[in-house]
Parts: C-alpha cells; sequence; structure tokens
C-alpha cells in the first residue's frame, strides 16, 4: 500500500514511517501543504494521513480540494485540534477518521488497517478479514478458501459484522439488519451470534461482545 | 455589538418640540381669546361713551324731544378704519327721534334696553354689527320720558385691534421660544461634559489596566460608572484567575517533563541496552501521562475561562451515551476491560446541556475506570430515570477508594492515593467544572462488595423548553 504523510513535525513524521512501513506499506512524507498537493494530483495513493496546521496552510483546504475533484482517497486526519467542532468540520469535508494527537502507535496502526481494508474491499467489492471473505456480488462466503455454507439471517450477520471492519457493529443496526424493525426479544440476536461463533471456532476470527453495545468481528491475538 | 441608536441630543430636541408645540396651541388660544376680548371692551366703552354724549344733547321742546347729533359723538363711533357708524334715538313710545340709517331695532331689544343698558351685535346688509343701547331718563321741564339711545359701528375696528395684539403675543412667543432653544442647546453642552469626560478617560487607559475608575461623575452617571468598576474588576479577577491557572498548569508540565529528560539523560550515560529499555518504557509512560494532563488542562482552561452557557442545547443523553461509550469500547485502551452498557431507557433522555463537555465528561469517567481498574474488570454504564432527574452512572468492579479520600477525589491533582497509574490527577477537577456548568450534582461512592460507582444527575428538560 502507498501512503501519503503530511505532517510538518518531523519526529511525529518519522515515527509514522517507522511504524507503517514494517506493515508492507510504502510511506511517502511530505512537511507541506504544497508539495503534498502536488504528489496528490499524480494519484496512486491508497490512504493519506493528514496534518491540519500546516506551515503553508490548513489541511483541511487539501482535502477540500482532494473532494473536489473527486479524489475518494480515504483520508485520516491527526491533529491536535481536537474540539469537536474541528472534528465535526473534517468530517462534513469528507475526511475518513479523525485522531486527536497525542496519539499511540497502536491506535493509528488499528485505524489505518481498517482504513485500508474499507478502501480495499470498495475496490474489489470483497468484505474480507484474516481467512475469511465474504464476494458482496455473489454473496458468497469462503474461509480458508473452502465455501461456507450459512443460513439467511447467519449470513446478514456476518456480512453486517464485516462491513464494520474490525469496529463494533452497533446491536441496533444488526437487529434491524437481520429482523426488519419489527419487536425482537432481547436475546434473539445473541442466538445467531453464537451460532456463527461455533462455525468460526479455530479460524483465528472471533466474535467478541460488547456489552449494550453490539459485535465486534475480530482477528484473535496471538 | 454596538448599535447606534439615535442620539440624546435629538432625543432631547424631539420631547423639547413636543413639550414646546403642545404648550405653544394652548397659549396661542388663549392669547388670540385674550386679543379678542382686549378689543371687545375698548371700542365697548366707546360705544356707551358716544351714547353718553348724545344723551346728553337730548333738548325738550314742548314736550317732544329734540335732538341734535353732537359731532363729537360721531367722531367717538368712527374709528380710523372707515367704519359705518349707526346712531338711533327713540322715544319711550319706540318712535324715532333721529337715526341715520333704516337698521331696525328688533321690539324684544328695545324691552330689553328698558330694564338695562344692552349689548347685540346684528347682521345688517351683508355686515356685521356691534350695537349698543340704553335707556336715559331725559328730565325735561314737564314730562318726564325715557328714550332710548342706540348706537353701533361696523366690527372692522376691533378685529383690527384684536390682530394686532395677537401678532405682538406671537412674535413674543416665537422669541421666547428661539431664545430657549438656545439656551437648551447650551444647557445640553454643559450637562453632557461628564460623559465626555469619563469617554476620554476610557480611551487614555491601557490596555491591560484593569483598575478602579478614576472619575468625577454626576449622580446619573455614578451606575454607569460603577458597572464598569465591576467590570474592570471581573476581568482582573479573571485575568489573575488564569495567570494562577496557567503558572500553576506550567508548574504540573514541568513535573513529568523533568522526569522525562531525567530518565533519558540517564539512560544515555549508560551502556547497557537492558537499562535502555527500561528508561524507554519510563519515556514512554511519562510521555503519555505529559499529553494526558496537557489535553485535561487544555479543557479545564477552557471550562473555567471560557464562559457564558450558549452552547447549551436539548439533546438526547442516551444517544450521546450510547455513541461516546461506542467509541471508547472500540479504543485500542478498552481492549483489557469488559466495558459495556446497561440497558438505556426506549424513550429518549432529554437533557439541557453542551454536547462538547458532556462528551468531555464521560471520557473522562471512562479514562479513569478504564486507568484505575486492572485488566479484566467489568465497566458498566447506565442511566436512570425519575421523574424530574436523569442519573447517569459508571460503575466498575475494581479495588474502588479508601473511604477517607472520597471526599477530596474532585481536587485538582488528586488521585485517590494511587501513584501506580498514568494518571494526572485532573480528570474529576474537569468532570466537577462540567457538572457545575450544568447545575448537576455529582457523588462518588463505592460499591459493595467492591467497586466504585460515580454518578451524575442531570435534570430532564421538559419539551417547552428550548
Amino acid at each position: 500500500m502507498r501512503l501519503l504523510v503530511v505532517e510538518d513535525d518531523l519526529l511525529i513524521a518519522r515515527s509514522l514511517d517507522n511504524a507503517l512501513t514494517p506493515l508492507g506499506n510504502i510511506v511517502e512524507a511530505f512537511t507541506h501543504c504544497a508539495e503534498a498537493g502536488a504528489a496528490l494530483h499524480q494519484g496512486g495513493f491508497d490512504l493519506v494521513l493528514l496534518d491540519l496546521g500546516l506551515p503553508d496552510g490548513d489541511g483541511l483546504t487539501l482535502l477540500e480540494a482532494m473532494r473536489e475533484r473527486g479524489d475518494t482517497t480515504p483520508v485520516l486526519i491527526l491533529t491536535a485540534r481536537d474540539g469537536v467542532e474541528d472534528r465535526v468540520r473534517g468530517l462534513d469535508l469528507g475526511a475518513d477518521d479523525y485522531l486527536a494527537k497525542p496519539f499511540s502507535i497502536a491506535e493509528l496502526e488499528a485505524r489505518v488497517r481498517a482504513l485500508l481494508r474499507r478502501s480495499q474491499q470498495r475496490s474489489d467489492n470483497q468484505l474480507r478479514l484474516g481467512p475469511l471473505c465474504f464476494d458482496l456480488a455473489s454473496g458468497r462466503v469462503t474461509l480458508d478458501e473452502t465455501p461456507l455454507e450459512l443460513p439467511r439471517r447467519e449470513l446478514l450477520l456476518l456480512e453486517g459484522l464485516l462491513s464494520q471492519t474490525g469496529d463494533i457493529a452497533p446491536r441496533e443496526m444488526l437487529e434491524s439488519r437481520l429482523f426488519g424493525f419489527g419487536e425482537v426479544g432481547s436475546n434473539a440476536l445473541e442466538v445467531y451470534v453464537s451460532r456463527l461463533r461455533k462455525r468460526l471456532q479455530g479460524s483465528g476470527l472471533r466474535i467478541r461482545t460488547f456489552r449494550g453495545l453490539g459485535y465486534r468481528l475480530e482477528e484473535e491475538r496471538a | 455589538m454596538i448599535e447606534v441608536d439615535g442620539s440624546l441630543k435629538r432625543r432631547l430636541a424631539i420631547w423639547l418640540l413636543v413639550t414646546v408645540s403642545g404648550l405653544g396651541t394652548l397659549l396661542m388660544i388663549e392669547a388670540y381669546l385674550g386679543a379678542q376680548r382686549a378689543a371687545q371692551r375698548a371700542y365697548d366703552s366707546q360705544l356707551e361713551a358716544a351714547a353718553l354724549t348724545i344723551a346728553e344733547s337730548v333738548q325738550w321742546q314742548e314736550g317732544e324731544p329734540v335732538l341734535e347729533i353732537p359731532a363729537a359723538a360721531l367722531q367717538i363711533l368712527a374709528t380710523r378704519h372707515q367704519e359705518r357708524v349707526f346712531y338711533a334715538v327713540l322715544d319711550a313710545d319706540g318712535r324715532r327721534i333721529s337715526a341715520n340709517l333704516v337698521l331696525d331695532i328688533a321690539e324684544d331689544d328695545q324691552r330689553h334696553v328698558a330694564r338695562e343698558p344692552f349689548w347685540r351685535d346684528v347682521t345688517w346688509r351683508g355686515e356685521d354689527w356691534r350695537l349698543y343701547g340704553r335707556e336715559y331718563d331725559s328730565a325735561g321741564w314737564e314730562t318726564q320720558d325715557p328714550v332710548q339711545i342706540w348706537v353701533g359701528h361696523t366690527m372692522a375696528g376691533r378685529r383690527a385691534l384684536a390682530g394686532e395684539l395677537f401678532e405682538r403675543a406671537v412674535t413674543r412667543f416665537l422669541a421666547m421660544v428661539l431664545l430657549a432653544g438656545l439656551l437648551m442647546l447650551l444647557a445640553m453642552r454643559v450637562a453632557l461634559t461628564p460623559m465626555r469626560r469619563l469617554r476620554q478617560l476610557l480611551r487614555r487607559r491601557d490596555a491591560d489596566d484593569m483598575g478602579p475608575l478614576d472619575a468625577r461623575v454626576p449622580e446619573e452617571l455614578r451606575e454607569l460608572a460603577e458597572t464598569l468598576d465591576t467590570l474592570f474588576s471581573r476581568q482582573r479577577d479573571s485575568r489573575d484567575a488564569l495567570l494562577r491557572f496557567t503558572a500553576d498548569a506550567s508548574h504540573q508540565l514541568k513535573t513529568p517533563l523533568a522526569g522525562l529528560q531525567s530518565t533519558s539523560e540517564l539512560a544515555l550515560a549508560q551502556d547497557d541496552p537492558e537499562t535502555w529499555r527500561s528508561a524507554l518504557v519510563d519515556v514512554n509512560e511519562g510521555a503519555a501521562r505529559t499529553s494526558r494532563l496537557a489535553s485535561q488542562l487544555l479543557s479545564l482552561a477552557r471550562l473555567r475561562h471560557v464562559g457564558g452557557d450558549g452552547d447549551m442545547a436539548r439533546l438526547d443523553l442516551a444517544a450521546m451515551l450510547r455513541e461516546v461509550t461506542l467509541e471508547w469500547a472500540g479504543r485500542d485502551a478498552a481492549r483489557e476491560h469488559d466495558l459495556g452498557l446497561a440497558e438505556l431507557p426506549a424513550a429518549p433522555v432529554a437533557i439541557l446541556g453542551a454536547s462538547w463537555a458532556l462528551r468531555e465528561l464521560l471520557g473522562n469517567l471512562i479514562d479513569n475506570a478504564l486507568s484505575y481498574t486492572p485488566a479484566g474488570s467489568e465497566i458498566t454504564l447506565g442511566i436512570e430515570i425519575d421523574t424530574r432527574v436523569a442519573t447517569l452512572y459508571i460503575e466498575d468492579d475494581g479495588p474502588g477508594v479508601p473511604a477517607d479520600l472520597l471526599e477530596r477525589l474532585h481536587h485538582p491533582f488528586e488521585r485517590g492515593g494511587r501513584q501506580d497509574t498514568q494518571g494526572s490527577g485532573l480528570g474529576l477537577a474537569v468532570v466537577d467544572s462540567i457538572a457545575k456548568r450544568h447545575g448537576a450534582a455529582w457523588q462518588v461512592s463505592n460499591r459493595e462488595p467492591r467497586g466504585l460507582r460515580v454518578t451524575l444527575r442531570l435534570t430532564l428538560s421538559s419539551p417547552e423548553e428550548r
């Protein structure tokens, strides 16, 4: 993956490089809006990590110009401004995620992974996580390249979980996906989750429950 | 924003104009009527004099009154306004002894005159006349019959006199108004001098001069000057507080930075990779703590020094709680904890609050729970609804806080006796500030058998509030 880092603090730029290159990415770093703008014009980036306060302008202007051009490259904003208004403005302008400085490298890696996965899915029309692959066009699921036959509701559940790519899928979202808007018993969803859990056993994937919030399909950490 | 709404001078002038024209109208009416009365009186007495002169020249010859109208009487009647005059002398039977015009005297009037002198306004041949009739007992030698004498003239003289008198009154009045207006302008200038003085005083002040005003002002401006003084003193207090806070904050930031510096310095002086490693772990933790401290100091500063409640709005506490908890549960920091939500009320929980501040508050409470409980602890957030109050709570099954420290937890930099975590001790101070801003009571208590529970009681907003 080719990543563009626009960051004027050299220490941060270097640690981003050090963190993301070992994950198999090519990182190109720029310190000024103008240079970054020129590089973006040439295209070919899979993700942009954008700082807002740059020496020659505001990163949000760069983002706005990108989106006006119709450039849909995912953008992760990194900034020390953590006011809610800044956050909302960035997301309104078409940023895909927002990380306030200071951040932990682990947090950054997780966000970058999720964004890359999401843009990957958009391009090849497949939802993937680890050994699991969900083909959106045919609705077929494969686990370790072997087809996995699933009943309709488990299929809907899996699609819902995968569509969040590593984020928590809110319970309300899954419920309306599986059962429509009708009244459902409180543990109806749990029944399907536990069935799906059994099928995924030993695959390196697990469904983690967040009490009262939802579920997350995640890779088990070694 | 300052919006200029008319001018004091113009407002005063308008009031003055209204008053003067109101009073002026009344005065003019009075002057007009007065002029009319004066002219009437003057000319009526002339008529009386003329009648008397005529009466004195009545002679009796053979029991019959004989009359030669004296020139003086006609002179008295005729004014310089080319008036037409009239006289008539009637005997006791109402026959005319002498008359210059055929103007008839009504019989009623003749009877009236017999009782008392009589004034009468009539119209004859298209002109207004004023007549005066009077009966005289003319004493002849043989008879003693009364004669009636009528005199009169047209009204031009009276009108001219009344007009002249009225005109003079108007001129006097206008002169007075003009003079009063000029004096008023002068008075306004003099009266507004203290305001000008105050303005100059304020202009001369230095931008950072927050001292009390030193000005001589009239009673009417005292309130304004005092308000300004209060404003200055509030600004002074707020600036002092800000300076104090900045000093505190800088001190608080220096401490962990000093730690970072000394740890890295010591490590650099060594050659042992193992020492480097342990130093790096310390540096990493110290940096995390410092940055958290910085962001909490910022929120505290924003809460304490950005006043006003313009950002208060009606919001759904349940939706916000769900959103914030969802965000935190997905974070890396929550990976080792069981962070969850209790069953929330089905209906929206409407309260009046500042969205960013309440998010900050929730974030601090969750952050605290994550930092001060061991891995694997269960942390639950929820809302309990009373009739008027929504109680937001967060509880964990961690070690809790010693009972004697509970009271002090909301003080800045108090960490409940725990030095083993990355906490800054500012989290609950932030919570305290936000709760105060929302007029909400909050409480920390230990749970049985273990764990801590923080509750925040927010008043429910009824639909008619904004």
